[in-house]
């Protein structure tokens, strides 16, 4: 034993006189680190998609619907509530949260004598920390999920513009597997699609390489899968909650993915081919997707089909406004054929009221579905324009389609801003045209899909805003016509709306051209219908008010399409058809009124 | 050291080794009968310096009815780790105890009867309980023990909890009707 | 190897069964030892644990890789970030990938900040087991300085879950640097302090020399790693012999002793304390101060690891800790084992040391031997 060790312990005393260490909660406060997992808060921005959920692994978290809170497209109207008896403030739900609504504060303490008061709604219900500026949330560099979406092979600018091959290739089996994963398998899509098809269900099927099972859940929905893949509006995109942080998961191309890896001599094993026939039978106006649809549900059912078409070819539409670039016909032929292989009867070049009496379908079938669509050009309502040099759009679109020449000369100006004048000018492009589109609003305004817009510019359409057309005149060529035009302000609408465009008369253009296309919308056309009948059927603004199941007040007439809804799309039509299809069973089986 | 491979291939003439995987540089994974298990594992720690049980544990491979022993050994002077499959029968398993080679065997070993229900006969305190106490449930590792049934049994939830699927509760909210196939004549 | 103690007769009434734990403040952690004294003496000793069993390799079976993460931390509560790093590299390993170099630099930090945590607690264990109680206020004390480090770089003191399978949750905090070397700085003064007080102590001396004394031979026989077998004249260290994250590129001593007895196993813990703030330091020095800190990862949500299996292992206070995984191409994991040093070396080791031991060195004993109960169990 040293004497060292004997006195060096009492150094202990060197320490005696320093300040506690202890701070005095609660006396003094003591705030959680600024990233500290404190409490949980949720801002205005969640939308309900419940991946937090998912991903506790305490199961701590219940979606709950929240009092007055609607859910509308795009959010689900739930709230994630926290079950602070299970949370272990993980905070993975934070980082997987899709929208970045889900936070935590720096808040820790909670005292309470009621043991049921931990369990709460965070962001709704009013917390003490909810106003909290520190705490966890998810670092920029850090992710859970993918957010970018994975590139489709398409044909460059030059090469599209050379041709009418398809621009996009499609994915490659890797590739769609990738991008299926990124999908959180929410299913806030599902309500925003028109056909509510089942999409995490059929991209889960992709990412499991199971296009059998995929084929089959597309068919649920939608028989024109392999058209859909390509040319759908994808609403559902829009509200996907990828997009937030990210780009929306490609779920068109999915759905493409799907289609593409099945052969269409499969489709009747898969899909099945038996009908057992009920006995009754039902007419269908209108072979394009709002027909077809119809008619491929109904036949399902066990009804006869027959289906009237004025043109010489099935889809509508499909077939005559949407140009091979976007749409081969042999795809849409791949959705047609296996609809008709199941004994659906399609009458071609008939055309109701002039060959076929419209009386003599309503007696002779026990049920109609109309869906003629709009096939009428809107005029464009200034002078000059019965010019011979301006041409219709859609009937470019169908010249083209039909395999006829349009004409068009070698510099074009399109009028308007759908997607009918983008693949009007895309065609012409394709024809060897100088094109310019000429569109009133701003390009943001535009209602053609973002994807036709950046399309058309990349292939070298000019596009034209706020540009309004005034007159149209005769050029020193008859081959030719001048067009006049203002350049429009946009003015900001006092009552809310969207800004409205204003010409400004000082500043006019004119400019000469080998022709004209006008696309500034579509109109019916419903003279067919006998004034007896029309009088008890609802219209707005020349379109079908269709009731519950799309049946008209006449008990028998079902009607959908772009002449009975104001989206105007294949999708919209297709449910159409499908929800009729429903109503027409419903009808014929005394389940729904007439 | 000899390079693993080599050493397992010299082993490989007086033991039935097979399935040798080289995981990384210094982990390599083998397979031996149960028959020769424990003379191999006295003969590595022994004769080729794997002095060093890291650990005895079990996998259950319930869809193909075995469990697979893993003895992790290590050698110090080598720096290399050996991992030892033996595959049992699932039903009524049973292996020769180690615990004359390593004294901290005999816990893994009462561990395992524990929880996968292996004999390990002669090994001591075998079936005296380790972790759980009054247990009366199959041995819980076992695969087909289903721990969520099992605590949904014993124990409440709290009261109020309940959850909504947002895919369903949009659709019950917004589109009750698009939903409600007939029944299918065709399909 | 195995050789039981030898039997006793309880009904000679020479004897008296006495249980410490799973309370007793002398235990560090929720076990019993199932002592059985003659006068002051040992003669048998059972450790009997269960008391922290949660049955987290069964759970982990259930839970995709993401979901795992949350709870690994759980199995070592004064050391968890071991856990965390092990489950990473397993998986990473597995699933084939690399964290980014600042991510390794991250967590070599927080593994090293941990191990200087766990020591002072220990430390101040140790110190309280025979007598010392003001080292252990000082020593928790300053652990939780570094927890408060921890708190700003994880947002959490205790369960950090900061290491993921991929790299590291975030960037270290502004400032962190800086505030980092501070208490390093009081760390390093403590430690002088506590030289003087404890290890310059007759008291703590006389009791702790020749205490619990482990053999040479018994090492590897009983699996024994870490200072236990550093004690006893080993120069063995994962971080020297295999080393991961950035061991490599730090600088420092392997500390051994051959007395193998508490004293020397206190020693070599304590000379390792002065190591890992050389290493913190050089990490805080050194360590990128841009870049990725989180390699790209799939959806976690339905992650699928290739089929396969790995044993990763790490130095941690105790020894060789260690995560052995095996996956079958699923979501799920199909078999987590957990190798903490503690497995052995508090119960197989605990009960042949304890044999003729003082009843009243049994504490000390126990604490010199540094086990964490949760890692036996899991």
């Amino acid at each position: 034993m040293s004497l060292k060790d004997l006195i060096s312990p009492f150094y202990v005393w060197q320490r005696a006189f320093e300040k506690p260490y202890t701070q005095k909660r609660p006396i003094e406060d003591r705030p959680g680190a600024p990233r500290y997992r404190g409490f949980h808060m949720n801002s205005e921005d969640c939308i309900g998609c419940g991946t937090c959920e998912t991903i506790c692994q305490n199961h701590a978290i219940d979606m709950v619907p929240v009092e007055g809170l609607e859910q509308r497209s795009g959010d689900s109207g739930l709230r994630p509530r926290f079950d602070y008896g299970r949370c272990c403030w993980c905070a993975l739900c934070v980082d997987i949260c899709t929208t970045r609504s889900l936070r935590m504060s720096n808040h820790y303490a909670w005292i309470t004598e009621d043991p049921d008061a931990f369990h709460f709604t965070a962001g709704t219900d009013a917390m003490p920390w909810n106003q909290n500026s520190l705490g966890y949330r998810r670092d920029d560099d850090y992710h859970l999920l993918v957010h970018e979406r994975i590139d489709m092979q398409a044909l460059g600018a030059e090469e599209s513009v050379a041709g009418f091959d398809e621009v996009m290739k499609g994915y490659t089996e890797e590739q769609a597997v990738l991008e299926a994963d990124r999908c959180v398998e929410c299913g806030i899509c599902v309500a925003t699609c028109p056909a509510h098809m089942a999409i995490p269900d059929y991209i889960r099927a992709v990412r499991q390489r199971d296009y059998e099972a995929g084929l089959r859940l597309l068919y649920e929905t939608n028989p024109f899968s392999s058209t859909c893949g390509r040319i759908c509006t994808h609403r559902c995109e829009t509200v996907c909650v990828m997009g937030y942080q990210g780009d929306p998961i490609a779920i068109r191309w999915l759905k493409r993915a799907i289609v593409d890896r099945v052969p269409a001599e499969r489709y009747r094993e898969i899909l099945g081919d038996e009908v057992v026939e009920n006995g009754r039978k039902v007419g269908v106006i209108g072979a394009g997707p709002g027909g077809m649809s119809a008619a491929y549900y109904l036949r399902r059912q066990g009804y006869a089909v027959t289906v009237y078409e004025s043109q010489a070819r099935a889809g509508g539409m499909l077939r005559y406004g949407v140009p091979s670039y976007r749409l081969p016909d042999d795809q849409l032929d791949k959705d047609l054929e296996y609809i008709r292989s199941l004994g659906v009867e399609v009458k071609f070049n008939t055309h109701i009221g002039r060959d076929v009496p419209f009386r003599q379908l309503i007696e002779d079938y026990d049920a109609l579905f109309l869906a003629v669509g709009l096939n009428q050009p809107s005029a464009l309502r200034i002078q000059g324009e019965e010019h011979p040099r301006v041409l219709s759009g859609l009937q470019v679109l169908d010249d083209v389609a039909s395999g006829r020449d349009p004409g068009v000369g070698s510099k074009v100006a399109v009028i308007g801003g759908g997607n009918v004048a983008m693949d009007a000018a895309r065609v012409s492009r394709r024809l060897g045209a100088d094109v310019t589109v000429l569109y009133r609003r701003r390009i943001e305004d535009m209602p053609a899909d973002p994807e036709e817009i950046h399309e058309s510019q990349a292939e070298g359409c000019k596009l034209v805003q706020q540009a309004i057309p005034v007159e149209i005149k005769n050029a020193a060529s008859t081959s030719q016509v001048t067009i006049v035009w203002g350049e429009a302000e946009m003015i900001a609408d006092d009552k809310g709306g969207r800004p409205r465009p204003v010409l400004q008369e000082d500043r006019m253009h004119e400019e000469t051209y080998d022709c004209i296309i006008a696309a500034i919308g579509q109109g019916g056309q419903l003279d067919f219908i006998p004034a007896e009948y029309r009088d008890r059927i609802e219209f707005k603004w020349n379109k079908f008010v269709p009731g519950e199941y799309q049946q008209t007040g006449l008990p028998k007439l079902f009607v959908g399409g772009d002449i009975a809804n104001s989206r105007a799309d294949a999708i919209s039509a297709i449910e159409d058809g499908h929800h009729a299809a429903r109503g027409i069973h419903r009808f014929l089986t005394g389940t729904l009124d007439g | 050291m000899a390079n693993p491979i080599e050493l397992l291939q010299r082993f490989g003439k007086n033991f039935a080794i097979s399935e040798i995987h080289e995981q990384k540089a210094d982990l390599t994974f083998f397979k031996v009968p149960k028959e020769q298990a424990v003379r191999l594992l006295r003969e590595l720690r022994d004769d080729a310096g794997y002095t060093h049980l890291a650990f005895l544990t079990n996998i259950d491979w319930i869809e193909k009815g075995i469990f697979t022993l893993t003895y992790m050994l290590h050698n110090y002077d080598a720096r290399h780790s050996l991992g030892m499959h033996v595959d049992l029968e699932r039903d009524n398993a049973e292996m020769q105890s180690i615990h004359g080679l390593w004294a901290q065997a005999a816990t893994y070993q009462r561990e395992l009867r524990e929880m996968y229900g292996i004999r390990f006969p002669g090994s001591p305190r075998l079936d005296e309980d380790f972790c759980l106490e009054g247990w009366d449930q199959i041995p819980p590792m076992r695969k087909e023990f289903d721990t969520a049934a099992f605590s949904l049994e014993r124990f409440y939830s709290r009261e109020g909890r309940g959850t909504e699927d947002p895919r369903e509760h949009m659709k019950g909210l917004l589109y009750p009707t698009h939903t409600d196939e007939p029944s299918s004549g065709g399909q | 190897m195995f050789e039981p103690n030898p039997p006793v007769d309880l009904s000679s009434g020479k004897y008296l069964k006495l249980w410490q734990g799973p309370q007793h403040p002398g235990i560090t952690g929720n076990m019993s030892l199932e002592l059985t004294t003659c006068g002051d003496e040992v003669v048998d000793c059972k450790t009997h644990v269960g008391y922290l069993h949660r049955g987290f390799e069964k759970l982990m079976e259930r839970r995709t890789f993401i979901q795992n993460f949350p709870i690994v931390c759980r199995i070592a509560v004064p050391e968890p970030t071991f856990n965390e790093y092990l489950y990473a590299a397993v998986v990473e390993e597995l699933a084939g990938i690399q964290s980014p170099e600042r991510a390794e630099w991250i967590r070599t930090l927080n593994l090293e900040l941990m191990r200087l945590a766990s020591y002072l607690m220990w430390l101040g264990g140790i110190g309280a087991a025979f007598g010392q109680s003001t080292v252990y206020q000082w020593t928790v004390t300053h652990r939780d300085y570094i927890l408060d480090l921890f708190e700003e770089m994880t947002g959490a003191r205790v369960y950090h879950m900061y290491i993921v399978p991929g790299g590291v949750r975030g960037r270290l905090p502004e400032g962190f640097e800086g505030r980092c070397h501070e208490v390093l700085n009081r760390v390093e003064k403590l430690l002088r302090d506590v030289e003087k007080v404890l290890f310059n102590n007759v008291v703590f001396k006389a009791r702790t020399k020749g205490l619990g004394h482990i053999p040479r031979e018994m090492v590897d026989p009983y699996g024994i790693t870490g200072p236990n077998q550093r004690a006893a004249g080993f120069a063995r260290d994962l971080r020297k012999d295999a080393p991961y994250l950035v061991y490599d590129q730090l600088e420092f001593d392997l500390i051994t002793a051959t007395e193998s007895d508490t004293y020397a196993r206190a020693w070599v813990r304590y000379q390792e304390m002065h190591q890992g703030i050389r290493m913190l330091r050089q990490c805080l020095d050194r360590m990128p101060k841009d870049g990725p800190f989180q390699a790209r990862m799939p959806n976690v949500l339905h992650w699928q690891v290739p089929a396969g299996e790995t044993y990763a292992k790490a130095e941690c206070t105790r020894g060789e800790y260690g995560y052995y995984l095996v996956t079958d191409g699923s979501e799920y994991v199909r078999r987590v084992h957990v190798r903490g040093p503690s497995y052995t070396h508090a119960i197989a080791l605990m009960e042949k040391l304890a044999v003729g031991t003082n009843i009243a060195d049994i504490a000390g004993l126990m604490v010199s031997l540094h086990t964490y109960p949760p890692e036996i169990e899991r």
